[in-house]
C-alpha cells in the first residue's frame, strides 16, 4: 500500500505539475510547469505535441541548450513569471543575474535564442554590447577569444574609407619612395641624364593612362618619363615641406579640379578599389614591398643626405603608425578633420605637377 | 557537456544576436568591429538600425571640423552599408544642413528606410527632397526644422503609423493633404507651428499632439483617438480670429472622440475652447480617466463652463489636474455669480470614480474656492486633493486654509493635503 500512500501524499500536498526536459546530452530534469512554461519553444512543444508530461516524453531541447545553461535559464524563468513583481525588482534581478563571465554569457545567449526567450535574448545581447562598448580591438579580442586574421591592409580598408588621413597616404609615399629607391638605384644614372624639365606638362590623358596603367609603347615610354618626372618632382616636393606635409597636399590638391574629376566622384570616400590597393600599402611592422603600384612617389635620385632624412622621417612616422594603432586612429579621426579637404580619389602623381618652380636642385 | 560553442563564442552567434548587440552599441564602436577579425569585418554592415546621435564622431573645437567629419562618417557608413536599413536616426546639433543629405535620403528611400529621425543643427532648415515621398515602406517619421514640399504625385504613406513634424515649413493644405493620405496613421505630433488653421481627418488615428499657434482646429474624422495634448499658444492674429469665430469649437474640436481616455491642455486651450456654444449636446466620454488642463482662467465663466462640462461628462474620470493661468485675478474680485454655481453644478452629480485631484496656482478666490467645494462634495470615492497656492502669502493661504476647512466631503477617505514652495 506504500506506493498509493505515498502518491496520495504527494498530490494533496502539493497539486503541482512538472515538464520533462531532456538537454542534448540525454540528461533529463524535472521542471515545475509554471516555470518551463515561461518559454516559448517549451510553451508551443507542450501545447502542440504533448510532450513533457512525462519522464519519458520528455521535450528535447535545442541542441545549443546545455543543463548548466538551462540551470540559469530556469532560475530567469523561475524569478520573471511569478506575477505582481515592480519593474524594479525585475531589473535589480536582470542585474545581478548577468554578473558572469563573457564564455557563460554568449552561451547563455544562444540558448536563450533558441528557446524563442526574447526578453533573456535582449538583457544577455545589451550585457554584451556593453562589454564590448569602449574596449580597443585588441582587448574586444581577447574577451571573447576572436582570432587576429585580418591583414594589417585589411583591417584599414574600411575604416581607410572613413577617415582618410593624409598622413596615413604620407607614409604609403614614403614607403614606396624607400622601396623604389632600393629597386631602382641602377637606372639612377640613365635617369639622371633624362631629366631636364622644370615643368610637367602632361595632360589630363596622360595621367589617366598613367593611372589605368599604360599599355602603347609610345604611351608607355611617355608615361615612364612621366612618372619619373613625377617621382623627382615629388621628391623634391616633399623634402621641404616634410613637415607641412598636410599644408602641402592641400596647396597641391585644391587647384586641381580637372584631374580629380576625370572620374566624376565628389565625395571623398569613394575611393575606387584600386586607390585603396594602391596607398594601402601600409605595412605597419614590416617594410618588405608588397605591391607593384603605380604611384608615382618613386625617387631614384636621391641625394645621400636627403635620403638620410626621408629614412628618418619613414622610420620615425612608422614608429609613431604602429605604437597604439587604435590611439592613433583616435588621433588621426579628431585632428586629420581639418585637413579634409578633396577627395582622395585623386592620383597622387597627379597632385605633383602642379608644383612647378621647384627643381631638381 | 562542453562547449557547445567553439573557442572563439561569439563570432557564431546568429544574425539576428550579433545585430541585436551592434545595435545596442554607439555607431563607432559597432563600426570598429570590423577591424576585429575576418568573420567580423562586415557583421556590422548589415545592421538596419543606424543611429548617428551626439557622440557619433569625436569632438573637437572646430566646429565646421566636425560638421564635416560627421558628414563623411554617416556617407561612408551608408556606403558601406549592405542590406536593408529600417531605421536612421540623426540626432546631431553639430551637423548642418549639405547637399548630401539629399543623397543620404535617396539611398534610404532605396532601402526599405521604416524609421526615419532627422534633427540637425538649429537654425538651418534644410529642403528635404522629394525622394523621401517615394519611402514606400516609411512606418515612422520625424523631422525637425525642415522644408517639406509634397510633390504634386504624393499619394500618401501607405504604412506610415507615426508622423512627428517639429518646426516645419509646410504649407497648410500640404499638411492636411498628408495626414489624410497616411490611412494607418496612429500617433500625430505637430509642434511649433505658426498660424495654422487644421482639419484633421485620420481615421485610425490614438495620439494625438498639437503645440503652437493654432487658428483653428478640427478634428473631423478620429474616432478612435485616445489620447489628445494640445498646447494653444496666443498671437493677436489669433485673438482677433478667436473674436469673430462663430464656430463652436469644443463641438469642433471634441464632438467626435468617444473614446478619449486621456485629455490634456496648455495655455489657451480652454479659451479656444470655450467659444461659441454648444447647446446642450450630450457627449459623453465613458474612457475618459484623465484631464489635465494649464492655464485655466478661472474669472472667465465660459471656461469654467468648459471645464465642469468636460468633467460632469466623464462619468469615469479618475484623475484630474488643473492649475490656474490668469495673471489678474484681482480684478476678478468682484462678486461672482453665485447663481452659475448652483445652476451649473448641481449638488446631485456625482463623480463616482474621481480618486486624485490636483490644482496648482491658486489664488483663493472664490471661483477657486467653489469650485473646490464642489469637487469635494460630488466626489465620494476622492482619495487625495492637493492644492497648491499660487505666490506664497501667509495672509492669502490662512484665509484659502479656513474657507477648506469649512467645505463637507463626499468621500470619507479624502485627503487634502495643502503643498507649500
Amino acid at each position: 500500500m506504500q506506493p498509493y500512500h505515498h502518491v496520495s501524499n504527494h498530490e494533496s500536498h502539493h497539486m503541482k505539475s512538472y515538464i520533462w526536459l531532456k538537454t542534448a546530452d540525454g540528461a533529463i530534469q524535472q521542471v515545475d510547469e509554471d516555470v518551463a512554461m515561461f518559454c516559448p519553444m517549451i510553451c508551443r512543444e507542450v501545447l502542440q505535441t504533448g510532450m513533457g508530461a512525462s519522464k519519458l516524453h520528455a521535450i528535447s531541447l535545442p541542441q545549443r541548450v546545455n543543463p548548466a545553461i538551462l540551470g540559469l535559464i530556469l532560475d530567469y524563468c523561475r524569478f520573471h513569471q511569478v506575477p505582481g513583481r515592480s519593474n524594479k525588482e525585475h531589473k535589480t534581478f536582470d542585474e545581478k543575474f548577468i554578473r558572469m563571465d563573457t564564455k557563460k554569457l554568449c552561451e547563455l545567449t544562444s540558448a536563450a535564442d533558441s528557446l524563442q526567450l526574447k526578453p533573456l535574448v535582449d538583457l544577455t545581447s545589451r550585457a554584451l554590447a556593453r562589454i564590448i562598448e569602449g574596449k580597443t580591438a585588441e582587448q574586444i579580442r581577447e574577451t571573447f577569444h576572436l582570432p587576429d586574421d585580418l591583414t594589417e591592409e585589411e583591417k584599414l580598408e574600411p575604416l581607410r574609407n572613413i577617415t582618410d588621413d593624409p598622413r596615413i597616404r604620407l607614409l604609403n609615399r614614403l614607403y614606396a619612395k624607400k622601396r623604389e629607391e632600393l629597386k631602382e638605384r641602377k637606372k639612377l644614372k640613365n635617369v639622371e641624364v633624362e631629366e631636364d624639365e622644370p615643368k610637367d606638362e602632361r595632360s589630363v590623358d596622360d595621367l589617366l593612362l598613367f593611372i589605368n596603367g599604360a599599355n602603347g609603347d609610345m604611351k608607355g615610354t611617355r608615361v615612364n618619363k612621366n612618372k619619373k618626372k613625377n617621382r623627382r618632382r615629388k621628391d623634391h616636393a616633399k623634402d621641404p615641406s616634410l613637415q607641412n606635409s598636410n599644408e602641402n597636399d592641400s596647396k597641391e590638391l585644391s587647384p586641381l579640379p580637372s584631374a580629380c574629376h576625370h572620374d566624376n566622384f565628389d565625395s571623398s570616400f569613394v575611393a575606387s578599389p584600386s586607390k585603396n590597393s594602391r596607398t594601402q600599402d601600409l605595412p605597419a611592422v614590416n617594410f618588405s614591398p608588397k605591391l607593384e603600384f603605380i604611384d608615382g612617389d618613386l625617387d631614384d635620385d636621391l641625394d645621400p643626405a636627403m635620403k638620410e632624412e626621408l629614412d628618418r622621417e619613414v622610420e620615425d612616422f612608422a614608429r609613431r603608425l604602429n605604437s597604439d594603432w587604435e590611439a592613433r586612429m583616435q588621433e588621426i579621426l579628431c585632428e586629420g578633420q581639418d585637413r579634409r579637404l578633396v577627395p582622395i580619389s585623386t592620383s597622387t602623381n597627379g597632385s605633383t605637377h602642379l608644383h612647378t618652380g621647384l627643381h631638381r636642385r | 557537456m562542453g562547449d557547445v560553442l567553439g573557442p572563439d563564442f561569439i563570432s557564431d552567434l546568429p544574425q539576428s544576436i550579433i545585430e541585436s548587440i551592434l545595435t545596442q552599441l554607439p555607431i563607432r564602436d559597432a563600426v570598429r568591429t570590423s577591424i576585429l577579425s575576418s568573420k567580423w569585418r562586415y557583421k556590422w554592415a548589415s545592421m538596419t538600425h543606424l543611429v548617428f546621435d551626439e557622440k557619433c564622431v569625436p569632438l573637437c573645437n572646430d566646429r565646421d571640423g566636425v560638421d564635416k567629419s560627421i558628414v563623411k562618417f554617416i556617407t561612408s557608413v551608408l556606403f558601406l552599408h549592405q542590406g536593408p536599413i529600417h531605421k536612421f536616426r540623426i540626432t546631431n546639433s553639430y551637423l548642418q544642413s549639405c547637399p548630401e543629405i539629399d543623397q543620404w535620403i535617396l539611398f534610404l528611400s532605396r532601402n526599405d528606410i521604416k524609421e526615419l529621425v532627422l534633427e540637425l543643427e538649429e537654425g538651418e532648415f534644410f529642403r528635404i527632397p522629394s525622394c523621401l515621398f517615394n519611402c514606400k515602406k516609411l512606418t515612422r517619421l520625424e523631422l525637425f526644422r525642415c522644408e517639406l514640399e509634397p510633390p504634386l504625385t504624393f499619394k500618401g504613406f501607405m504604412c506610415l503609423k507615426s508622423l512627428n513634424l517639429h518646426q516645419v515649413l509646410i504649407s497648410p493644405d500640404a499638411i492636411d493633404s498628408i495626414i489624410s493620405s497616411c490611412p494607418l496613421l496612429e500617433s500625430l505630433s505637430l509642434s511649433y507651428f505658426d498660424s495654422l488653421a487644421l482639419t484633421i481627418r485620420a481615421p485610425n488615428l490614438k495620439y494625438l499632439n498639437l503645440e503652437g499657434e493654432f487658428k483653428d482646429i478640427c478634428l473631423e474624422d478620429t474616432p478612435l483617438l485616445v489620447e489628445l495634448s494640445v498646447a494653444m499658444y496666443m498671437t493677436d492674429d489669433i485673438a482677433e480670429h478667436f473674436e469673430q469665430s462663430s464656430n463652436c469649437n469644443f463641438f469642433k474640436f471634441l464632438g467626435g472622440v468617444p473614446n478619449l481616455e486621456k485629455l490634456v491642455g496648455h495655455i489657451y486651450f480652454t479659451k479656444y475652447l470655450s467659444i461659441g456654444n454648444p447647446g446642450n449636446l450630450p457627449i459623453i466620454y465613458n474612457n475618459l480617466e484623465s484631464i489635465e488642463l494649464y492655464q485655466v482662467g478661472f474669472e472667465d465663466m465660459n471656461e469654467m463652463l468648459v471645464v465642469l462640462r468636460l468633467i460632469t461628462s466623464s462619468p469615469n474620470l479618475k484623475e484630474l489636474q488643473i492649475s490656474q493661468g490668469s495673471s489678474n485675478m484681482s480684478s476678478a474680485t468682484d462678486a461672482p455669480n453665485m447663481d452659475f454655481w448652483a445652476k451649473k453644478c448641481p449638488s446631485d452629480s456625482t463623480l463616482g470614480h474621481l480618486k486624485v485631484v490636483k490644482l496648482t496656482d491658486m489664488c483663493g478666490v472664490p471661483q477657486e474656492m467653489e469650485f473646490i467645494k464642489f469637487l469635494l462634495g460630488c466626489s465620494p470615492v476622492l482619495e487625495i486633493m492637493s492644492i497648491a497656492p499660487c505666490v506664497h502669502d501667509m495672509e492669502n493661504e490662512m484665509r484659502m486654509l479656513i474657507e477648506l476647512v469649512k467645505f463637507r466631503r463626499a468621500s470619507t477617505k479624502a485627503e487634502i493635503v495643502f503643498t507649500r514652495e
